[in-house]
């Protein structure tokens, strides 16, 4: 008698609790691979009237048990079993959390190009917003920035500056400014600090505001001149977030104790799965992730491990979908909708939204305005990233994103739109990218959760990433630059050994090449004149391997930025000549 | 499913607790009666300071300095009042160059207060204080009628209800505002016109309660000096028929109106019209969390029938296709006029109401 295989792996129940909805969602291990396999979702309800996550918790974990067919919580409450033989509960929990508020931040460090530009972005990786920023070069007298402070009331102080061998008196004199302030502010009410400066100064700082409120320690965010080191720092920070929301929100003590403490800013745990995709495939040009959230959106990209994550709390596709209007002429929205609507049909539609931020679109017209402010979204959001990414970075054009092997995009008003076709052209109209790229959707809101999940087994992530719960969309080839005649390049395929004909690739449009998802086959490419693949300009070659997906390989010769034609007969045809070149396949 | 809730109630206890951002004073007692204006705490939220180093003004290192401090914290200070150093002709002296409070002293450093301005935390609703939390605020009961609504330019007044028109689509002109109005809180269905709003505010109107707003007008609503509460949303929508209901029955009675910020995606309080009842008992307070179940009255919050009301008929147990192409989870609902249409949970809010549900069993409507 064979004797049973010993049992590989957890089954984990992952919850992350959004600012719209909270999943509850489950992976197991089917024939030795982790699987998704089930996920129950249920309204947030941190706000009023309710004002305690754990109602939405124990809803999506009620669904996502009654989905599974097998029990999870434990009799005792918000508890999940410890899995059993008979199949009950599950062997760990996580948690992800984006459903406060933003954090009111005042960043102080020394100089503006140096640690202040770092703590700036040390606070832009997880949901907090700058209420107040001073350093050295502040004009403004120290009083004034004292009553600014008290003014403002930040949830937290995030002090910076001096290299571990630099600048002392200055960060002291900083910190004695702190300490006035602090003392002006009542006891119950005072920011917590987080220092990220001069190492040496860590007793110094103790001293002078140790006794007046929480004050944590973080290596410093900027070593030497030259280094910037923000890991240890955005660690901390998460910590300090959490504990800051759950204070102000109730059950969020309650839902890190059924996770035993594995709790995650869904920002952390979506830029963890970014990373994670640029160390264990070959990415020279590194991964890119969105994630287009209801209040937030967050970016990151990673090059060799290297991580670079951005969140926009004022870019959303619900409550913070003002933010997006306040930076937007209705033009830019107006020129993806292939409806002729008045402006002031989705001037309204607009506004509504963020009212009933869980509200879904039932008519074309209605997701047409969605799907169109989701471009808008995306597309300030990645605008405002572009400063983020590293110098390993390569821009065809200042305008540009720079290549990307890999595009990840995450968020229900992009995953979950009624057809593939428009999940693609959202990517590909939003962030306008160039070279050659792979996108993948994520269908099923996992990313956060294999983010969360990889601390207890990385494997969870390899398994689940390579797994059919991502849409291989296909990869989009994007030449950028101009050549006479129109004819942009020439490209051939060669398929299980077989050459294909040749294809003379004009600008001006999508074209779709069939590329089964799981299929490769390799490319030969010739660009005419300056026209770059990301090989340089005029340059060609062999690409070897290029996957397939869903829309196989699809090349978008619209030129960059894309520009849609103003009036509305010619912008109609335009934007639905582009869909009919999807919505074949 | 958990529902979001919008409260129309011909009768509640309601309750709402007023906090100050920082700790203050509580400028009332238990069991006082308040008027929505009426302030209930104070404090200091934009005070201006002025940091003295008495080091320097007396050339002593900090230390030395700290010792001849002869002030502590809380001292009220007048203009020229010395601080630090010692008296007689010649000796260098820290005087305050203000009047004002010594807030702080850091080492050496003295931080004055020179302002005080209290910012005043108002009821923003009128009843009884039923609880004091001491330095920080109040809870206040009112037994009232509740209509809720989900955008409130952020003023507050009281002032005698009074409809324009008798439709709940009735749309705000300009030719309609007249000085009869003034010291009311006008109702109505919809507003697009811009003379409309202000000439209201010359009446002067004491509030208005509407229907939508043209999105348009927002920018000027913001800066309206009566409070505006918009109860369905932007566009042309007009006032649901139980809140027109509601406000109607109560036409010519004293309302307060606290178009507070916030809404029901903002996370915080709805903005509110609270009208006082004078009941001898205590009417249940509104129940805080719902689901979704046949039976409830229901409010379309998007789409064509925005604004609509109901009583769910089904819960569908397969998720419905609509014409955008999107599935979701859905219920089946018979609006007022005996039609039945699927709508998306995500698009239904429950209404605390109990009128409509009596006006539905009593209408014939076909399944």
């Amino acid at each position: 008698m064979n004797k049973p295989a010993e049992r590989q792996g957890l089954s984990l129940v992952s919850v992350d609790v959004g600012s719209v909805s909270t999943r509850a969602q489950f992976f197991d291990i089917v024939e030795g691979r982790y699987r998704f396999l089930a996920a129950g979702e249920a309204p947030s309800t941190a706000n009023s009237p309710t004002q305690d996550v754990n109602v939405g918790v124990l809803e999506a974990l009620e669904q996502l048990q009654e989905f599974l067919g097998r029990t999870l919580i434990s009799q005792e409450g918000l508890h999940i079993s410890p899995e059993n033989e008979s199949g009950v509960g599950a062997n760990a929990v996580t948690t992800t959390f984006s459903g406060g508020p933003a954090l009111k931040v005042a960043v102080v460090g020394l100089l503006d190009e140096v640690s202040l530009t770092s703590v700036n972005k040390l606070v832009h990786s997880s949901y907090c917003r700058v209420v107040e920023n001073f350093g050295l070069n502040d004009r403004r007298k120290p009083e004034n920035i004292i009553d600014a402070i008290c003014q403002t009331l930040p949830d937290l102080i995030v002090l910076a500056g001096g290299t571990n061998r630099g600048a002392s008196r200055s960060v002291v004199r900083l910190a004695n400014y702190l300490a006035l302030a602090l003392k002006l502010i009542p006891e119950r009410e005072r920011p917590q600090v987080l220092f990220v400066g001069n190492e040496n100064l860590q007793e110094e700082i103790d001293n002078l505001l140790g006794a007046l409120t929480k004050l944590h320690h973080a290596p410093n965010i900027r070593p030497s001149l030259d280094v910037e080191y923000l890991e240890p720092a955005k660690d901390k920070l998460a910590e300090i977030y959490f504990n800051i929301q759950a204070d102000k929100l109730r059950g969020l003590e309650e839902l890190r104790h059924l996770a035993e403490g594995r709790f995650l800013p869904s920002a952390s745990a979506f830029g963890r799965v970014i990373r994670f995709l640029s160390t264990v495939i070959d990415a020279p040009k590194g991964i890119l992730g969105i994630d287009l959230g209801a209040a937030n959106t967050t970016v990151a990209s990673a090059f060799a491990g290297e991580l670079q994550l951005r969140v926009f709390p004022e870019l959303g596709m619900g409550s913070s979908l003002g933010g997006m209007m306040a930076e937007t002429h209705l033009s830019q929205i107006m020129r993806w909708i292939p409806f002729d609507l008045k402006e002031d049909v989705v001037l309204d539609y607009l506004y509504n939204k963020p009212l009933f931020p869980q509200s879904l679109p039932t008519t074309p017209e209605e997701l047409a305005i969605e799907q169109a402010a989701a471009r808008q979204v995306m597309r300030l959001a990645i605008g405002k990233s572009l400063p983020m990414f590293p110098r390993e970075a390569i821009y065809p054009l200042p305008s540009t994103v720079p290549w990307f092997d890999r595009i990840l995009v995450s968020g229900s008003t992009v995953a979950r739109a009624p057809r593939l076709e428009q999940s693609l052209l959202m990517i590909l109209d939003a962030l306008q990218p160039v070279g050659i790229a792979t996108i993948i959707l994520d269908q099923n809101n996992l990313v956060g959760a294999i983010g969360a999940g990889a601390e207890i087994d990385p494997v969870l992530a390899v398994h689940v990433l390579e797994s059919s719960a991502f849409m291989n969309l296909g990869t989009v080839i994007s030449p950028v630059g101009k050549a006479r005649g129109g004819l942009l390049m020439r490209i051939q395929l060669v398929r299980d050994g077989q050459k294909e004909p040749v294809i003379d690739v004009k600008e001006g449009g999508l074209q779709v090449i069939p590329l089964p998802a799981g299929k490769a086959a390799d490319l030969y490419v010739q660009p005419m004149q300056s026209v770059n693949i990301g090989l340089g300009p005029g340059r060609g070659g062999w690409v070897r391997r290029v996957v397939g997906g869903t829309y196989g390989l699809i090349i978008d010769t619209r030129g960059r930025p894309i520009q849609v034609p103003g009036a509305f007969n010619r912008r109609q045809e335009a934007l639905l000549s582009w869909q009919t070149a999807l919505s074949g396949f | 499913m958990i529902a979001p809730v919008s409260y129309i109630q011909p009768l509640t206890t309601l309750r709402r607790k007023r906090s100050l951002p920082v700790e203050g004073e509580v400028l009332v007692s238990l069991g006082a009666t308040v008027h929505s204006s009426d302030a209930v705490a104070r404090a200091n939220l934009q005070a201006k300071h002025l940091i003295l180093d008495a080091g320097r003004a007396l050339g002593l290192p900090p230390e030395r300095a700290n010792r001849m401090i002869q002030r502590s914290v809380g001292e009220k200070l007048e203009e020229g009042a010395i601080i630090a150093g010692r008296r007689g002709v010649g000796a260098r002296q820290l005087r305050a160059p203000a009047a004002g409070t010594i807030a702080a002293i850091s080492e050496s450093r003295v931080l004055l207060q020179v302002n005080d301005d209290s910012s005043f935390l108002r009821a923003r609703v009128p009843g009884v204080v039923i609880d004091v939390e001491p330095n920080r605020g109040v809870t206040i009961e009112c037994i009232c009628a509740l209509a809720q609504g989900v955008w409130g330019n952020g003023r507050l007044a009281d002032g005698f209800l009074q409809a324009v028109g008798t439709d709940r689509d009735q749309v705000l002109t300009a030719d309609q505002i007249d000085m009869s109005l003034r010291g009311v809180i006008l109702f109505v269905g919809r507003c697009e016109q811009r003379q409309a709003l202000e000439l209201a505010a010359q009446v002067p109107i004491r509030g208005l309660i509407i229907g939508s707003l043209s999105t348009r007008l927002m920018p000027i609503a913001k800066n309206l000096p009566y409070p505006l509460v918009v109860v369905e949303g932007f566009g042309t929508t007009p006032i649901n028929s139980d809140a027109f209901k509601l406000l109607s029955n109560h036409s010519g009675q004293q309302a307060t109106l606290n178009a507070q910020y916030g809404g029901p995606g903002g996370g915080s309080e709805r903005p509110e019209v609270i009208i006082p009842i004078k009941e001898a008992g205590r009417p249940p307070q509104p129940v805080a969390m719902q689901t979704f179940r046949i039976g409830q009255p229901v409010h379309v919050l998007s789409g064509p029938d925005k604004g609509s009301v109901g009583e769910i008929t089904a819960m569908l147990p397969a998720p419905t296709q609509y014409s955008s192409g999107l599935r979701a989870l859905s219920a089946e609902v018979a609006l007022e006029n005996g039609q039945l249409i699927n709508y998306p949970l995500a698009n239904l809010e429950l209404l605390g109401s109990i009128a409509l549900s009596m006006h539905l069993r009593n209408s014939a409507y076909d399944r």
